[in-house]
C-alpha cells in the first residue's frame, strides 16, 4: 500500500496541452479561496467572495491571453 | 498591559511557525477553527496535487529548480516532506533513473506541478503573515474566540 503511494507520488502523471490549460481552474480556485479566507472578517461571506474572485481571475488571464494572442497575430 | 504585549510577543512568532510547519496551524492555535482549517485544506491540497501531477522528484528539486524550491519552503513542513519522500525513494533506485524516467519526468507535467506547489508555498506566506497579524491584534480583527462566538448566534 505504502509502496502504492509512493509510486503515485513520484511518477510524473503524463498530460496533454489542454489538460494543462484546465488544471488553471483549481489553481485559481485555491488562490481565490485562501486570499478570501486570510481578508474576509465574517466566515459566511468567504464562498461568495471566493468565487467572485476566481472568475474574475480567470476571466482576466482569459483576457490577457486573448489579449496576447490577437497582438502576436498581429504583429506576424 | 505589559502582561498582554508580553503574550502577543510570544504568540506572534510562535502563530507564524506553526502555520510555516503546516498551513493553517497558526490559525487553529489562536482559535481561529474554521479559519485554520480552510487554510490546512486548501493548501495541503494544492500542495500535493501539484506532486501528484508532476512526480516529486521533478517537483522538489532544490538542484534543478532553485527559485521554485525557495516558493515552496513557504509551506515548510510540506515540502520537507515531499523532499524526504524523493531523497529516499531515489535513493533506493540503482542505478540513478535515466532522463526520460517517469521519476524525473514528462515536462508539461512537472512544469505543472511545480506551478501547484510553489503557487501553494507563496499562499502560505500569506497565511504566515495573516497569522501573525491575528496574534499581534493589530487593525481591526477580532480574536478567533470572539469570533466564533459571534458566529455561532
Amino acid at each position: 500500500m505504502s509502496g502504492i503511494t509512493a509510486g503515485l507520488l513520484l511518477a510524473t502523471t503524463a498530460m496533454t496541452g489542454g489538460q494543462h490549460a484546465l488544471l488553471m481552474f483549481p489553481l485559481c480556485l485555491s488562490i481565490a479561496v485562501v486570499y478570501k479566507t486570510t481578508r474576509c472578517d465574517d466566515l459566511r461571506d468567504i464562498p461568495l467572495a471566493a468565487i467572485v474572485l476566481w472568475v474574475t481571475i480567470v476571466l482576466g488571464m482569459y483576457g490577457v491571453g486573448v489579449g496576447l494572442w490577437a497582438l502576436f497575430s498581429v504583429m506576424a | 498591559m505589559a502582561k498582554a504585549q508580553e503574550h502577543a510577543a510570544v504568540q506572534m512568532p510562535l502563530a507564524g511557525l506553526l502555520s510555516w510547519i503546516l498551513p493553517g496551524l497558526g490559525h487553529l492555535y489562536l482559535g481561529h477553527r474554521a479559519r485554520g482549517l480552510i487554510l490546512l485544506i486548501t493548501i495541503c491540497a494544492t500542495f500535493w496535487t501539484g506532486i501528484f501531477i508532476g512526480g516529486s522528484a521533478a517537483t522538489v528539486n532544490p538542484h534543478s529548480r532553485k527559485a521554485w524550491f525557495i516558493a515552496q519552503l513557504g509551506t515548510g513542513g510540506n515540502t520537507l516532506a515531499a523532499y524526504a519522500l524523493t531523497a529516499s525513494t531515489l535513493r533506493r533506485l540503482t542505478p540513478a533513473p535515466a532522463e526520460d524516467s517517469p521519476f524525473l519526468g514528462h515536462w508539461l507535467s512537472a512544469d505543472v506541478g511545480v506551478h501547484y506547489t510553489g503557487i501553494a508555498g507563496l499562499l502560505n506566506l500569506l497565511v504566515i503573515l495573516d497569522a501573525m497579524a491575528r496574534a499581534d491584534g493589530s487593525g481591526s480583527r477580532e480574536s478567533g474566540r470572539a469570533q466564533e462566538v459571534k458566529g455561532g448566534k
